[in-house]
Formats: structure tokens, sequence, C-alpha cells
């Protein structure tokens, strides 16, 4: 049975194929608001060795991200369960076939984790240092790792078959997605710099604007880099609106700008926000119908028609998920505005 | 070597530590939120302290339990590809609604439970650590429902390429098999739960100090234990395995150590399996009475492992033993919370210092008899992944070599080690310092917090 080659929908009159376009939709939703949510505070991490210069502004860094981190990686999780309930063979031929890569992905996440959660249980300067360390290095990696990833997965990889992933570290280290990884960093960096702007009060606020600011040129440059050979690298979808959509990203981008030349921690932020966001919906519609690309290009790949099950787990799956995005929006929105509070450094 | 062998030490070691962390959040969480609600309400500092002292173990905990579970929710995927293909249509789904409607809730809600400004818990806390533990249990059912379709497959069809279809999500939801084991589950946490809050008080009035707030533990800990070390033994550990018997018979002949078919088969306390003979050797036996336990009838026949063809057989010692280690000891917790309430109420506890020693020193076990009972599920069920319908032989990732696996196990190996030390650390920690001391301070607010493990830390 071979599984690529199919991203023509089945027959037509399958209730299953509106269903498999929603459990692509719910899926690059979940990730997208992985990446906005948990972005900016692994870019916290990422950008705090660089603009908190003593021990009480990196605790400020690390507690303006505090009681939002667990339920920020949560999406993560929930899009890893989103997919093995929705397309499971999409699932385990990708976590199966990066076998490694996951399980590193795996340990940087738990690092980080318990960098975050042990670091002000012992007052020590070299504790905190070692930790701060940790968290800033794992959460840099991480970011890198998950750019490579998109970065593969536009670029389409090597697939036998059955589904299943046959390549070396080598086939995933190639220049494009090394490229993409390296604009996912500043990016996210850019970010969580923002975030920061947002949530922080003093001087490391005002260093954190700077970063945004300094940070916008490497990230409209790697923007434009990206872009252009994506183009080049990506058979191009032939889908009417996706031209359109560097309209937006570079209206976002500008937006950014101005509002962090204005002093607006909110419109810097939530022009950040959409800047991500219309990647992500770019990088979504260049993948559809596939979850997996093949590579070269011509292979196919494992599509959401090949990778669904019944429809009746579609439609549970599906309605598991909605209603859980839901009722997360409706409190985790609650939560959020009880918690807003500007954080000051003394 | 095998992967599929080294997939499945990798499985049992990175799930078994992680379960060590799910006993503790499912088990204190209602002790959390009771503490915090009185807090709430009679805004006095002992129970503020009390419900502060119990969140910061709490988070800990927690924080450990998220860490390690990370993993989990990949290794389907990772390691178990060719399960993950078939199954994924079924299992995916309450996998799905753990995620989506119990862990997004306690980690938010955990979130604010911590990120309190004052020292006295308000209202809003005390919801939020209601959701917490709402959220924690909630998340076990997701999880024992997911295994128990393991245990006893029920809504599903076979399409002719082995692919197993979800049919009726209610039947996943509401299977038979699954009631008894989430209660009894969910039962070994709240007793561990008990025997820690009440070990904990133990030891500070064995060290004399702290006495009001340890007597408030260890009568909490001893009635929460009492009640739910009851019923561990019945009525959730009796018909869990009477759905055992009724849906997973070889299993239930390895837990028991019968061989041989018996009408009035008896029950054996003691003994050690050998499969090679055939034979329980050195058994005390109590007549008949697995017969009565089994069916209700001491003259019932219960089938031995011999009915059944030998590559059935779950691994027999392994499957026996964590089973009577399991028993063993819930009988022996029946037996310390019985005598621990019988001192309570004559009110002669506190001066039974020899009493207090057991309850402290009794606070690992619940931890020991919790794991022996997933392991009486988990390897009694072999050599099937899913009941009757898929070998775990066939269940592994056809692109993972054991030597990857074998590389990242002892990643996970050196990690948790790591991780396990960290934890004991901290927690006994918390202990040392005890209920009193200083405010809450994990994320406090840089404002009117008193974070005395953070003032005075800074470079200059």
């Amino acid at each position: 049975m071979t599984l690529l080659r199919s991203a023509q929908a089945p027959a037509k009159g399958d209730e299953a194929i509106p269903m498999s376009v929603a459990g692509f939709i719910v899926i690059a939703f979940m990730l997208t608001m992985y990446v906005l949510l948990d972005g900016y505070d692994l870019g916290v991490a990422a950008i705090a060795p660089f603009i908190a210069r003593s021990d009480r502004e990196r605790a400020a860094a690390m507690e303006s991200i505090g009681p939002f981190w667990n339920g920020n990686e949560v999406w993560l999780i929930a899009s890893a369960a989103a997919l093995f309930a929705l397309f499971p063979i999409a699932y385990a031929s990708s976590f199966s076939g990066f076998y490694l890569p996951f399980i590193v992905v795996l340990w940087l996440l738990m690092f980080r984790g318990i960098a975050l959660e042990v670091r002000d249980h012992f007052n020590s300067g070299l504790w905190h240092q070692f930790w701060d360390a940790a968290f800033s290095l794992s959460s840099a990696l991480l970011i890198v790792v998950f750019g490579i990833a998109l970065g593969n997965l536009l670029r389409g990889l090597p697939l036998d078959d059955s589904g299943y992933f046959r390549g070396t570290f080598a086939v995933l280290l190639n220049p494009y997605a090394l490229l993409v990884g390296l604009f996912a960093l500043a990016t996210l960096a850019m970010h969580g710099a923002a975030f920061v702007t947002l949530r922080v009060e003093g001087e490391l606020g005002a260093r954190a604007t700077t970063s945004v600011l300094d940070l916008w040129w490497v990230v409209g440059a790697l923007y434009l880099a990206v872009t252009v050979v994506t183009l080049r690298v990506h058979v191009p979808a032939n889908v009417s609106w996706l031209p359109v959509m560097p309209v937006f990203s570079i209206a976002a981008l500008a937006l950014l700008r101005w509002g962090a030349l204005k002093k607006s921690a909110v419109l810097a932020f939530a022009a950040s926000l959409s800047f991500i966001a219309t990647l992500m919906v770019a990088s979504a519609r260049t993948l559809f119908p596939y979850l997996l690309p093949a590579f070269p290009a011509e292979h196919g790949g494992i599509s959401i028609f090949t990778a669904a099950p019944s429809s009746v787990a579609l439609s549970c799956a599906l309605s598991v998920t909605i209603a859980g995005i839901a009722l997360v929006s409706i409190y985790g929105s609650f939560v959020w505005r009880r918690m807003a509070g500007k954080i000051r450094v003394e | 070597m095998d992967p599929i062998l080294v997939d499945r030490l990798q499985f049992a070691f990175t799930i078994m530590f992680h379960y060590l962390f799910p006993i503790g959040t499912m088990g204190l969480a209602p002790f959390v939120a009771a503490y915090t609600w009185k807090a709430a309400r009679d805004r006095d500092e002992e129970s503020a302290a009390i419900a502060r002292f119990w969140t910061r173990i709490f988070a800990i905990n927690f924080a450990a339990g998220v860490v390690t579970g990370i993993p989990m929710e990949f290794q389907f995927g990772t390691n178990w590809a060719a399960f993950s293909r078939r199954s994924g249509g079924v299992i995916g789904q309450p996998l799905a609604m753990e995620s989506g409607f119990a862990f997004f809730l306690e980690s938010i809600f955990l979130g604010a439970l911590l990120y309190r400004r004052s020292g006295v818990p308000t209202t809003f806390t005390a919801w939020a650590a209601v959701l917490v533990c709402a959220g924690s249990w909630l998340s076990g059912f997701f999880i024992v429902a997911t295994n128990s379709w393991m245990q006893h497959p029920v809504g599903y069809s076979v399409a002719p390429d082995g692919t197993i279809h979800l049919e009726n999500i209610w039947a996943l939801l509401f299977s038979p098999f699954l009631g008894w084991q989430f209660a009894h589950v969910l039962t070994g946490a709240l007793l561990a739960g008990g025997f820690i809050v009440a070990g904990v008080g133990a030891y500070y009035l064995l060290a004399r100090r702290d006495e009001a707030i340890a007597r408030r533990f260890v009568r909490a800990g001893t009635i929460v234990g009492f009640v739910f070390a009851l019923l561990a033994v019945f009525p959730t550990g009796d018909r869990d395995s009477s759905d055992v018997t009724r849906y997973e018979p070889v299993k239930l002949a390895a837990m028991e150590g019968l061989f041989a078919s018996t009408h009035g088969a008896p029950l054996a306390i003691i003994g050690m399996p050998d499969d090679a003979k055939n034979k329980l050797i050195d058994p005390i036996f109590v007549p008949d009475f697995l017969s009565f336990l089994a069916y209700g009838n001491f003259n019932a026949n219960v089938n031995g492992l011999t009915a059944y063809a030998r590559e059935l057989w779950p691994p027999v010692d392994l499957t026996y033993y964590a089973y009577h280690v399991m028993v063993g000891l819930g009988t022996i917790f029946v037996a310390i919370m019985t005598l621990a309430m019988i001192f309570l109420v004559s009110g002669r506890l506190w001066r039974a210092r020899w009493l207090l020693w057991i309850v402290m020193l009794a606070m690992p076990f619940p931890y020991i008899a919790n794991e022996a009972g997933w392991t009486v599920a988990e390897v009694g069920r072999q050599p099937w992944i899913i009941y009757g319908l898929m070998r775990t032989a066939q269940a592994g990732s056809p692109t993972v070599a054991a030597g990857e696996a074998i590389f990242t196990l002892i990643g996970f190996l050196g990690m948790y080690f790591l991780l396990g030390v960290l934890f004991l650390y901290l927690v006994l920690r918390e202990i040392g310092n005890g209920p009193r001391h200083g405010t809450f301070s994990f994320f406090g607010s840089a404002q009117d917090d008193v974070t005395p493990l953070r003032a005075g830390s800074g470079e200059g």
C-alpha cells in the first residue's frame, strides 16, 4: 500500500473531506497559538542575557513569563494530541521518523522547565547564573530546532513508500532549513523583547524596547531572504491570496517599528503577534493539503486525505479540539487579565 | 538486541517515573483546595500558612509532573509508531480530551494559584485551587480511559488493512472496564495524599515543632488515609479485579499464580510461582477464597494459566509479585490507618510516639503500591498492547533502531536522575523549613511579597 501521491481528495461526496480540511485548520491554528504564546516566553529567555544586566533584572524577566509559560506549553502538547487523534498516520510517521530530533526537543523542553522552576528555590548568585544560562540556551536552541523543522516541512522530506521518513541529520540540516531556523530565532527574540516591554517597567523595559528596534532590522532582512528563497525552494501553490500575504507581513512589521518608536508597548506586541500569525498562515497555506510533503515535491507526501482516520473519529476529534480551544480561550483570557499587571524592578 | 524490548524498557521507566508525580498531584490537590478555601474564608494567619505550605509542595510536584509528562505524549509516536498508526483514531481521542479539557485547565489555573500577590489567599485563589484539583482528576480520568481501552477495547471496528476505527466514543468513555479502574486509581492517589499529609504532620510532632499545625495535618491525613485505604480494598480494588476476571482471565491467573483450572480455587497469600514446573512453590493458601473473590461463589471454577496457550501468558513472576506487593501493602495501609484512627478518636495519638513513627515512615509505601498496581495492569496485559487486538511485538516504530532507543533511554535515565535529586531536595527542604517559613514566593510579585528566597540575592 502506498500512502504517497495522493494529494487529490478522494471520491466526491465523501463526508470526511470537509472534516479533514477542518482538521488541518484546527492543527494549524493550535500550532500558531503555540508559536504566538510559547513564542514570547521562549523569546524572553533567548533575549534575557542581552537585556537583563543584574540578577534582579533576570528574575524580573523570568517573573514576566512565570505564570504563563506552563499554560503556553500545553498548546504544543495539545497540538501533538490533536494530530494524534486527527491524523494518526502523520503523527506516527513524523514522530518516529524524526526520532532523535524529537527526543532532543523533549530534553530541551524538560531542561527548560526544570530551569524555570528551580531557579528561585535557592538563594545563590551562582545557582541563579547557572539556571539562567541553561534556560536561555535551551530556549534559544528550541526556537532554532522548531525553525529548522518548519523549514524542512516547507522544503519537503524524503519519505519512503509507506510514508515513513528515511533520512539523516544531514538531510534535515540543509541550508534552507538553517536559514528558517535563524529567522525563527530572530523573530521570537524580538517577540520576547516586545513582551518584556509590555510587562516590565523601568530600565529593563527601556532596554527591551531598544532591542526590539535593533532586532527589527535583522528580522526584516531575514524575512526578505526567507521569502525569496522559499519561492525558489517550494513549488508555489496556486492560491490567489497567498501572494498577498507578504503585504500583511510587511504591514505588521512596519506597525511594530512604529509602535516601538512611539513607546506603545501594546501596539508593538500586538503587531509582533500579527507578524508571526501572517507567517504561520502563509506557511500553513503553502503546505496544504500536505501534513508531511515529500521531497522532491513530485512524490506528493502524506496529505490530510491519506492520514485521516474514519469520519467518526474525525468528527469526535474535531468536536473535542474545538470545544477545548473555546474553553481555553474563555478562561485563559480571564486568568490573563487577572495577572497582567506591570512588574517593577527595584 | 530487540528494539521492542528497549522501547518497552524506556516506556516503563519514563511512565513509572512520571507516575510518581501524578500520585502526588491527584492526592494533594484536594488538600490544597480545601486548605486554600479555609484560609480564604477564615483569613487567619495559621490557615494561610498551611495553604501556602501545601501549595508550595504541590507546585514542585506539579512542575516535575509536567516536565516528565511531556515525553509521554510524544512517545506513542516516537517509539510506538505502528501502534499509533493502527489505533490513533481511537486512543488519540481520550488523549486529545486530556490536553484539551484537563491539562489546560490545571496548567492555567496553577499559574493563577501561584501568582497571588498578598499573603492571604483570596476567593479567586481558592477557586483556582479547586479548578486545578478538578483538572488533575479529569486528566487522570482521560489517561485511565486510554489505558482502559487498551485493556478492554470497545466501540471500535477493524478495517481490512488492520486499522482500528472508532465507532462510538461514548462506549469508550463509559466502558464497563473504566469506571472501577479509574475509581481504584484515584483512590490509590488519595490514599497516598492522606499518608503524605499525615506523615509530614507526624514528623513535626516527633520533632516537637509547629505542633498545632502538625495536629491538623495528622488529623486530616489520617481521616482521608483511613477512608481511602478502605475504599482501595473495597469496593474499588475488589470490583476492578472482578473486571479483570471477566475481561482478562489470563492476567487474573497470573496475578494469583493459579496454574491449573480449579473449582474452589484457593487464594495464595504467599508463594513463588515457577512457570517451568507450572506450580506455586511453598504457598500459603486460604482455601476456596479465590473462587469467592472472583465469582462470589466458593465453588466456582477459576481458569488457570494452563487453560491458555503459553504464548498468551504474561510474564508470570512479575505480574504475580507486583500484585502481591500491592495487595500486601494495601492490607498494611488499612491496619496502620485503622490503628491511627482509633488512637485519634480516643485522643491518645499525640502521645503515642511509636505510632507517629509508623505513620511518618509509611509515607513512601503508597507510592510503591500505586506503581505495583500499574505494573500488574501493564505487564499482566502482555503479550498484547491492545488486549486481543494487537501484539506488543508488532507495535514498535519500524524506523527506530535498538541502538537509538538505548541512547535515548540512557539520556532519560540521566535526566530523571537529576530531576529526582532536585525534586527530593526541594520538597524535603520545604518540609524542613516548615509551614511557618516566610510568605509565598514562586513568581511572587516584587511589590508586596516579602520573598525570603530572593531577598538579598543579586550580584551587588
